[in-house]
């Protein structure tokens, strides 16, 4: 899926202050198979941007377009099922549901989630809940290993899991999905190396082989040198340089304005 | 033996009230002061249909149900513009205008003076409930239902979903769930539970007036689940447990009437204080940290 963003414009009106321009016409485009990260300094509105692209900001003027299609009339949960999965910043597992309950939440077999169901699909439902656990074990499996720790803490509450485990599982659970574009809030952040090698691992899988389309918001400059085809500096509510990661970064403006180089 | 009966009838129609409140406070972790009303809207809609149309209970129950589900709406639709104190504040807000219509709207409820002469349930339309015992039996096998139907909901995949609601509402959007429709339901089927305690309430007392359906009994609903525990349907029973056995543990030991009504206000509010202290999620209730 092609993930394109047109003239994006966001205005915060102050009746004391005048209005607040945080989003100035962002335009940018990303391919099929591709990952772009976005950089730039706080409260330069890069989460308000994936914000937009969710759903949960709808007062933007401009477009969001999925394969050439404008998703402006879709709801949050509408654009998650037409393929848009996305990762918060901080943890998001839910931590009074198990391992193997937020995976299944993020599945897109939602059989059995109204509450007339119980009454009269039972069977369904149980066959539909082995099924939605058989693709969960494989997820992890594939992800982490068969001998891994998690296939033996399916039925433990996430809050048992530290800071970055569950970060791990956050970006395994959107697998659960059948996400096409995967927008990544600030993946590492918090997180030990070991697992941000795991997690960059799991992101060249994903688009490798699902043809995945990411993009990514992130502070860890080597993560996304490792990761990241292209780059898009935002500051002042505008893409100000977009192209190869290294290029961009590489950019005597970014250096100075951002990096502090 | 009549007397150990009569709390039995209470103890269930406190179960069923509360495990309606256990729906939405409770799975979904939205805080609601309107159970009372909901509970009095079953009990006056359920009245009217004994009294006018001799109908078998299954049938006044399933009326009363989809009519406490309908005005259930109101309260969703402010779930859906509101969030958290604001919402709780709506609600009560509810509790205050079905309590002022019911006081008020004397020629459908009789105001003050209440409506008496509220006919029997029955059964099948065939059996009418007479006296104490038929009564706690019956309201024994509703409550048992209504608990099945409860355990049912929320083992189901729908109970996950509201859990996940109560833990993170914005993510649960996020990986592509409906929570507006999913709180609608939880809200339209806790009115259901209340109105049809409601009616129980109503053809067993065979009088009502608005003052059963106060503010204060909404209260009353909700600290009953908060010390029983949330979560689950154990949490519901032992809640009903504490508030309708407890009055009667103080009569039994004697204290005059002046002293036992105030004191069994202070040991409700101090064991809520308590519980919140030592297990916030109630005697039985689960553990719901986000």
């Amino acid at each position: 899926m092609k993930l394109e963003l047109q003239d994006i414009r966001l205005t915060f009106s102050n009746s004391r202050k005048g209005d607040f321009h945080l989003l100035q016409g962002v335009n940018l485009a990303v391919s099929e198979g591709e990952i772009t990260a976005i950089v730039g300094g706080n409260g330069t509105g890069k989460t308000t941007l994936f914000n937009i692209i969710s759903g949960f900001i709808t007062d933007y003027q401009g477009k969001v377009l999925i394969d050439g299609k404008d998703i402006r009339p879709l709801p949050t949960y509408k654009r998650a099922q037409a393929g848009i999965g996305r990762l918060f910043q901080g943890t998001q597992l839910m931590g009074n549901l198990t391992l193997m309950e937020n995976m299944k939440m993020a599945s897109v077999d939602t059989m059995g989630e109204h509450p007339i169901s119980p009454f009269i699909a039972w069977k369904s439902i149980r066959t539909h809940e082995y099924q939605k656990e058989q693709r969960a074990i494989d997820i992890i499996n594939k992800l982490f290993g068969s001998d891994s720790k998690y296939l033996s803490m399916l039925d433990q509450k996430a809050s048992a899991l530290s800071y970055g485990e569950q970060r791990l599982i956050g970006i395994a659970r959107l697998l659960m999905g059948e996400s096409k574009i995967l927008l990544l809030d600030e993946p590492t952040s918090g997180v030990n190396p070991v697992y941000i090698k795991t997690i960059a691992d799991i992101i060249r899988k994903l688009v490798e082989e699902q043809h995945m389309t990411v993009l990514l918001i992130e502070h860890n400059m080597n993560f996304v040198k490792s990761l990241a085809t292209n780059c898009a500096y935002l500051d002042n509510g505008k893409i100000m340089q977009y192209g190869q990661t290294e290029q961009v970064l590489n950019d005597e403006g970014v250096k100075n304005s951002y990096l502090g180089v | 033996m009549n007397y150990f009966l009569h709390i039995i009838v209470l103890l269930n129609i406190y179960i069923i009230l509360i495990l309606g409140a256990n729906m939405t406070v409770g799975m979904a972790g939205l805080l609601t002061l309107c159970q009372a009303a909901f509970y009095g809207i079953g009990a006056y809609i359920g009245t009217m249909l004994l009294m006018q149309f001799d109908l078998p209970f299954i049938v006044i129950a399933l009326i009363v149900s989809v009519i406490t589900g309908v005005f259930s709406l109101l309260i969703s639709y402010a779930s859906l513009k509101l969030k958290n104190d604001y919402f709780t504040l709506a609600t009560l807000g509810f509790q205050m205008i079905i309590f002022t219509i019911l006081y008020n709207w004397v020629d459908v409820t009789k105001g003050p003076y209440g409506i008496s002469g509220i006919p029997a349930i029955k059964i099948l339309g065939l059996w009418s409930l007479k006296g104490v015992v038929p009564y706690a039996i019956f309201t024994a096998v509703v409550m048992c239902a209504m608990v099945g139907i409860f355990v049912a909901l929320k083992k189901s995949p729908y109970g996950r979903l509201l859990r996940a609601i109560r833990a993170d509402e914005t993510a649960v959007k996020a990986l592509g769930r409906n929570t507006s429709a999913a709180k609608t339901r939880a809200f339209f089927l806790s009115a259901a539970f209340s109105g049809i305690a409601g009616l129980l309430y109503a053809s067993y007392v065979r009088f009502i007036d608005p003052t059963s359906f106060t503010l204060n009994e909404s209260l009353f609903i909700i600290c009953a689940l908060f010390i029983g525990g949330v979560g689950n349907a154990k949490g519901s029973i032992a809640g009903a447990l504490f508030v309708v056995i407890l009055p009667e543990l103080l009569r039994f030991i004697g204290l005059p009437d002046a002293v036992a009504a105030p004191l069994r206000e202070i040991i409700y509010g101090l064991a809520l204080v308590v519980i919140m202290f030592v297990r916030p999620q109630g005697m039985l209730g689960e553990e719901m940290s986000k």
